[in-house]
C-alpha cells in the first residue's frame, strides 16, 4: 500500500495546488471533463493492470480502443461508409471481437509460448491496419447517433451538464467489479500468485494457462469498453483514436505500484495512477502563475503546453526512481544486523533481519 | 618459488560463513605444478565454495590464498584470472550465440583502445585454432557454439582458460552431462595438460574417474577440510568414510520407529522419463518413508516431476491404490493427493513475495470458495493451524515468506501440503540449506506422517538422511534404477558404491544389473 498512500497524496497535494493557482480546476465544467478523461483512461488502465499483475503485458490495447470505435461506427453510422444498424447490434459485435482478438493473443502467448511483448506488438499494428480498412482511411461520422449522448450526458444534472457523466458510471462499476474479482475472489489470488512466481503456481496446481490466457481477454474486453466512451466522445472515428494509450495504461498502472515484473499492484493504485495521469495532463492548461511585473502591470504566468510530454514522462520517472529508493533503503537497513556473523542461529529462527537466506553450495 | 620448487597454489586456514551456516572453516589446500588434485565431499560440503572464493567470486571472511608462494587478493573474477585460474563451472558458460573464436576470447579480446577496439577476427581465429588443437579438437573456429555436442563444449572452455594463459585450472563436475567416449578424450586431454606443467583441481563424485586420473585426493564435509589421500594408498572404501564420516553425528534423527508399512500404494512399472533411456519400476508401500539415493542427475528429480504430472511420462503404467494414474498436470495428482515439495522451493515451492497464509492455501484455493468470493476467514484459520502445527516463526500468517529463514520456507512448503489430506508425499532434497534445528523438525513430521498412513518418497543426496530415515531405499544412476535395498540391508558403503558405479557397472550392459535388483522389489512388496 506504499505505493497507492505516496501516489494518493501527491495527487491531492497536486490538486490542491492546481486550485489555488486557478480556481476553475475545480470548476464544474472542468471538474466534468478530468473526471471523464480519467474514467475513460482507468477502464483500460485497469484492464491492462490484469495483464500486468499477472506478469504479462498488453500493447495492443490502444488499438483496440480504436478498433471499436471504428466498427460501431462502421455498423452504425447513417451518414456516407456507414451501414446504419442499430447500436444495439453495433456495440456488442464490437465487443465481441475484440475481445475475440484478446482471446487470440492469449491462446498463442499461452499455447505456443511466445512472448507477450511481440504476440501484442503485432497485434497492436494489425488492429490499427484493420481499422484504416475499415475506415478506409478516412473518418467514419457518429453525426446524429444517440451514442454520443454516453459521453455528454450523465445523471444529476447541473446547470445544464450532468454532475456525474456516464463514463465515469461505466468507470466506478469498472472498479467495483474489478475490485471485487482481483481482491476477494480465487481468480484474483491466481493472477496475483502467477505473476509473483508462475512455476510455483503450476506446482500448487494451477492451470496457470487458462488464467494467463483470460487475462488477455479482460484487457481487451475492457478497452473495447473504453473504446466505446472514446467513440461516443470524439464522435467522429478515424485510424487515428486511441494511439499510444496501451502506454498511458502501461503508466498509470505502474504509477500506482504495478511492476511489470508481475504479483504487484491494486485496483485503487490503478485508479489513483490513471488520475494522476490525467490531472497533470489537465493541470499543464490550468495552471498559472499571478505576478506584476517590472512595469507594474499583472501578468499571467503559464505552462507551455509544449512541455506536456516531458512533465508526464519527468513524472513517472521520479515516481518509481523515488519508490526503488525507498526499496533499497529499506533492504539495506534489513541486511545491517548481518554484518555480526551470525555462527548458531537457533533451530529455525525467523531471519528477523528478513535477509533472504543464501543457500549453501 | 623459494621453498617448494613445485608448488603452485597454496590456500591457508580460508574461512567463509554465510548467514547461519559456516560454509568453509580453516580450510587449507595444496596444489603442485602437473598436479590433477581430486575435491571430494557430499552435497553441501564446501566444495563449490572454496572454488568460487579461489575462482574469486567469493570473498573469503579469513585465510590466505599463495600463489607461487605470493600471497594474492582475488577480489574478483578478474583479479583471479589474471593470477592464472581458469574456473570451469559446471553449468558452462558459453554464448551459444557466438562462434568458438569468440567464445574462447571472449572479455580478453586482444588489442587496446577500449570497448570500440578493432575486433581482429582474423588474428583470433588463428589463435583460436591452435588452442582447439591443444585440447583435440578439429573444429572450424567460426563455428557456432550452440551446434556443439556437450563433450566439446567441454573442451572449449578449457580452450579458454589456456587463452587466458592459465596455471590453474579448476573443473566442477565435467563429465557430469559427456558421454563415456567424451569423457575418455577429457581425460586424456587433462593427461596432456598435466604433463605441460598446469594443475588441475578435479571436482567430481564419480569415484572411479577420480581414482583414476588424480595423483591425490582432498575430502572436504560439512565445510571442514577432513583428510588428504595420496592415490596409491588410497580405496575407494577409505574415501567414501572420510566423506560420510565415520560415526553418524545424527543426534537430531528421530529414533528408528517399529512403524510397519501397509500394503502397496504407488506403483510404478516401466515408466519412460524424459531423458531417461529405461523405464524405472518399483513400488511404494502405504506409510513408509521410502528413500531415493543417487548423484545429481541419476534422474530422480524427473522421476518425481512425472509422478507429479509436471512432465509426463513417455510410456509405462502407475497405479495408485489399485486405481490407474497417470497425471497430465500437476493439478491431476493433487487431486489424487499425491503432493511434491520440490528441490528448489523458491522456484517451485513458494510464491515468494506473498505471504505464508496465502502460500498455505495456494493448492486448495478452489475450496475457499463461497459464493464466488474467497473465503478470507478460512484461509486465515487453516493458515494459523499450519503455522502453530509446523511451528513456523515468522511474525505472523501475514509475513512474506521472502523474509523467512530456509528451514521456515520449507516448512511453509510441507504445511501448503499438510493442509490438504496426502496420501502420497513427495519429498525432493527435505532439508537441503536447513539449519539443523528445523531439520530436525522437519524429520519428526516425517515419522509422525508415515505413522499415520502417509507414503512418502524421499529424494536426498544426504547419505545419513537417507540412512537415518528410509524404510526402504532406491538407489538410482543414470536414470536407471540400480537396486532396491530394504533397510537392514542399506549400508553408507553399499549405497556409494551402488551409486557412484564402478568401472565395470558403466559398460552399457548396466540395464541387465538394474532389471536383475528390480526383480527382487515385487518380492518385498
Amino acid at each position: 500500500m506504499r505505493r497507492e498512500l505516496g501516489m494518493g497524496t501527491a495527487l491531492f497535494f497536486l490538486c490542491l495546488g492546481l486550485w489555488a493557482s486557478n480556481p476553475d480546476f475545480l470548476g464544474h465544467s472542468n471538474a466534468v471533463n478530468t473526471l471523464r478523461q480519467i474514467s475513460m483512461l482507468g477502464i483500460f488502465a485497469i484492464g491492462i493492470g490484469c495483464v500486468i499483475i499477472s506478469g504479462g503485458v498488453d500493447l495492443s490495447i490502444g488499438s483496440l480502443v480504436g478498433l471499436t470505435g471504428v466498427i460501431i461506427a462502421k455498423l452504425c453510422s447513417t451518414q456516407t461508409g456507414g451501414l446504419g444498424y442499430s447500436l444495439w447490434i453495433a456495440i456488442p459485435v464490437a465487443l465481441a471481437t475484440v475481445m475475440l482478438l484478446g482471446l487470440m493473443q492469449g491462446l498463442l502467448i499461452t499455447r505456443l509460448k511466445l512472448q507477450p511483448f511481440i504476440v501484442t506488438l503485432g497485434g497492436m499494428l494489425l488492429f490499427r491496419g484493420v481499422s484504416q480498412t475499415i475506415a478506409e482511411g478516412g473518418t467514419l461520422s457518429l453525426g446524429g447517433s444517440p451514442l454520443l449522448e454516453l459521453a455528454s450526458e450523465g445523471v444529476l444534472d447541473h446547470a445544464g451538464e450532468p454532475l456525474l457523466p456516464y463514463p465515469l458510471l461505466i468507470f466506478l462499476g469498472v472498479i467495483a467489479l474489478a475490485t471485487l474479482v482481483m481482491h476477494f475472489t480465487v481468480y484474483g489470488r491466481y493472477l496475483y500468485a502467477i505473476g509473483g512466481n508462475r512455476d510455483a503456481a503450476e506446482f500448487s496446481g494451477i492451470r496457470v494457462q487458462n488464467i494467463e490466457a483470460s487475462t488477455y481477454v479482460i484487457s481487451a474486453g475492457l478497452a473495447g469498453v473504453a473504446g466505446v466512451c472514446y467513440a461516443a466522445y470524439i464522435g467522429q472515428m478515424s485510424q487515428q483514436v486511441g494511439i499510444a494509450y496501451e502506454l498511458y495504461g502501461i503508466a498509470a498502472a505502474v504509477l500506482g505500484g504495478c511492476s511489470l515484473r508481475g504479483g504487484e499492484g491494486t485496483v485503487l493504485g490503478i485508479v489513483i495512477g490513471s488520475a494522476v495521469m490525467r490531472v497533470i495532463d489537465n493541470g499543464i492548461n490550468m495552471f498559472r502563475f499571478a505576478y506584476v511585473d517590472a512595469d507594474g502591470i499583472r501578468r499571467l504566468w503559464r505552462l507551455d503546453p509544449n512541455w506536456t510530454f516531458v512533465i508526464i514522462g519527468a513524472v513517472i520517472l521520479v515516481a518509481v526512481v523515488l519508490d526503488q529508493l525507498v526499496h533499497i533503503f529499506q533492504a539495506k537497513r534489513r541486511l545491517l544486523p548481518l554484518k555480526v556473523p551470525a555462527l548458531d542461529l537457533g533451530a529455525g529462527e525467523p531471519s528477523k533481519d528478513g535477509a533472504p537466506p543464501r543457500a549453501l553450495t | 618459488m623459494s621453498t617448494s620448487h613445485t608448488q603452485l597454489l597454496r590456500m591457508r586456514a580460508i574461512t567463509k560463513r554465510f548467514p547461519g551456516v559456516v560454509a568453509l572453516n580453516d580450510v587449507s589446500l595444496e596444489l603442485h605444478r602437473g598436479e590433477v588434485l581430486a575435491l571430494m565431499g557430499e552435497n553441501g560440503a564446501g566444495k563449490s565454495t572454496l572454488m568460487k572464493v579461489l575462482g574469486g567470486a567469493l570473498q573469503p571472511d579469513s585465510g590466505q590464498i599463495l600463489i607461487e608462494g605470493q600471497a594474492v587478493v582475488l577480489r574478483n573474477v578478474r583479479d583471479a584470472q589474471q593470477q592464472g585460474i581458469g574456473l570451469i563451472h559446471q553449468e558452462l558458460m558459453l554464448a551459444p550465440n557466438l562462434d568458438i573464436a569468440a567464445n574462447i576470447f571472449l572479455g580478453n579480446e586482444p588489442g587496446s583502445g577500449g570497448p570500440l577496439r578493432r575486433l581482429q577476427r582474423n588474428a583470433l581465429a588463428a589463435r583460436a585454432e591452435a588452442l582447439l588443437a591443444r585440447v583435440g579438437l578439429d573444429l572450424d573456429p567460426g563455428t557456432k557454439v550452440g551446434t556443439l555436442a556437450a563433450g566439446q563444449l567441454q573442451l572449449i572452455e578449457i580452450a579458454k582458460a589456456l587463452a587466458l594463459e592459465a596455471k590453474i585450472i579448476i573443473m566442477d563436475e565435467p563429465t557430469s552431462s559427456l558421454t563415456s567416449a567424451e569423457s575418455e578424450h577429457l581425460f586424456s586431454i587433462i593427461r596432456q595438460l598435466e604433463s605441460q606443467g598446469i594443475g588441475i583441481i578435479y571436482i567430481s563424485h564419480r569415484l572411479d574417474e577420480v581414482m583414476m586420473l588424480a595423483s591425490r585426493i582432498s575430502v572436504l564435509r560439512d565445510g571442514r577440510h577432513v583428510g588428504d589421500l595420496a592415490r596409491e594408498e588410497a580405496t575407494q572404501d577409505q574415501v567414501v568414510q572420510l566423506m560420510v564420516g565415520r560415526e553418524m553425528s545424527g543426534h537430531y534423527f528421530p529414533p528408528p520407529s517399529q512403524r510397519t508399512p501397509g500394503e502397496a500404494l504407488l506403483e510404478v512399472k516401466d515408466l519412460v522419463v524424459v531423458g531417461a533411456g529405461l523405464g524405472v519400476s518399483f513400488s511404494a508401500l502405504r506409510g513408509e518413508i521410502l528413500g531415493f539415493a543417487g548423484l545429481v542427475g541419476a534422474g530422480r528429480t524427473e522421476l518425481m516431476c512425472t509422478l507429479f504430472g509436471v512432465s509426463p511420462g513417455i510410456s509405462g503404467a502407475m497405479t495408485l491404490g489399485g486405481r490407474p494414474f497417470a497425471p497430465k498436470h500437476p493439478r491431476d495428482a493433487i487431486a489424487r493427493g499425491v503432493f511434491l515439495a520440490p528441490e528448489d522451493r523458491k522456484r517451485h515451492g513458494l510464491v515468494l513475495p506473498m505471504s505464508v497464509a496465502e502460500n498455505t492455501s495456494l493448492p486448495g484455493l478452489r475450496s475457499y470458495n463461497r459464493w464466488g468470493l474467497l473465503e478470507r476467514s478460512t484461509e486465515r484459520r487453516v493458515a494459523e493451524s499450519q503455522m502453530g502445527r509446523m511451528r513456523i516463526k515468522a511474525r505472523g500468517i501475514h509475513q512474506r515468506v521472502v523474509n523467512l529463514s530456509g528451514g521456515n520456507q520449507q516448512k511453509v512448503v510441507l504445511g501448503k501440503w499438510l493442509a490438504l489430506k496426502p496420501r502420497v508425499l513427495i519429498l525432493d532434497e527435505p532439508t537441503r540449506g536447513i539449519d539443523v534445528g528445523a531439520k530436525a523438525e522437519i524429520y519428526r513430521y516425517m515419522v509422525t506422517l508415515a505413522e499415520s498412513g502417509v507414503t512418502i518418497l524421499m529424494v536426498s543426496s544426504d547419505m545419513e538422511e537417507i540412512i537415518r530415515m528410509s524404510d526402504r531405499v532406491v538407489v538410482m544412476h543414470e536414470r536407471a534404477i540400480r537396486a532396491v535395498l530394504p533397510r537392514e540391508e542399506v549400508t553408507v558403503e553399499g549405497i556409494a558404491t551402488l551409486m557412484t558405479s564402478s568401472a565395470r557397472h558403466r559398460s552399457p550392459g548396466s540395464g541387465s544389473a538394474g532389471t536383475q535388483v528390480l526383480s527382487e522389489v515385487g518380492g518385498h512388496a
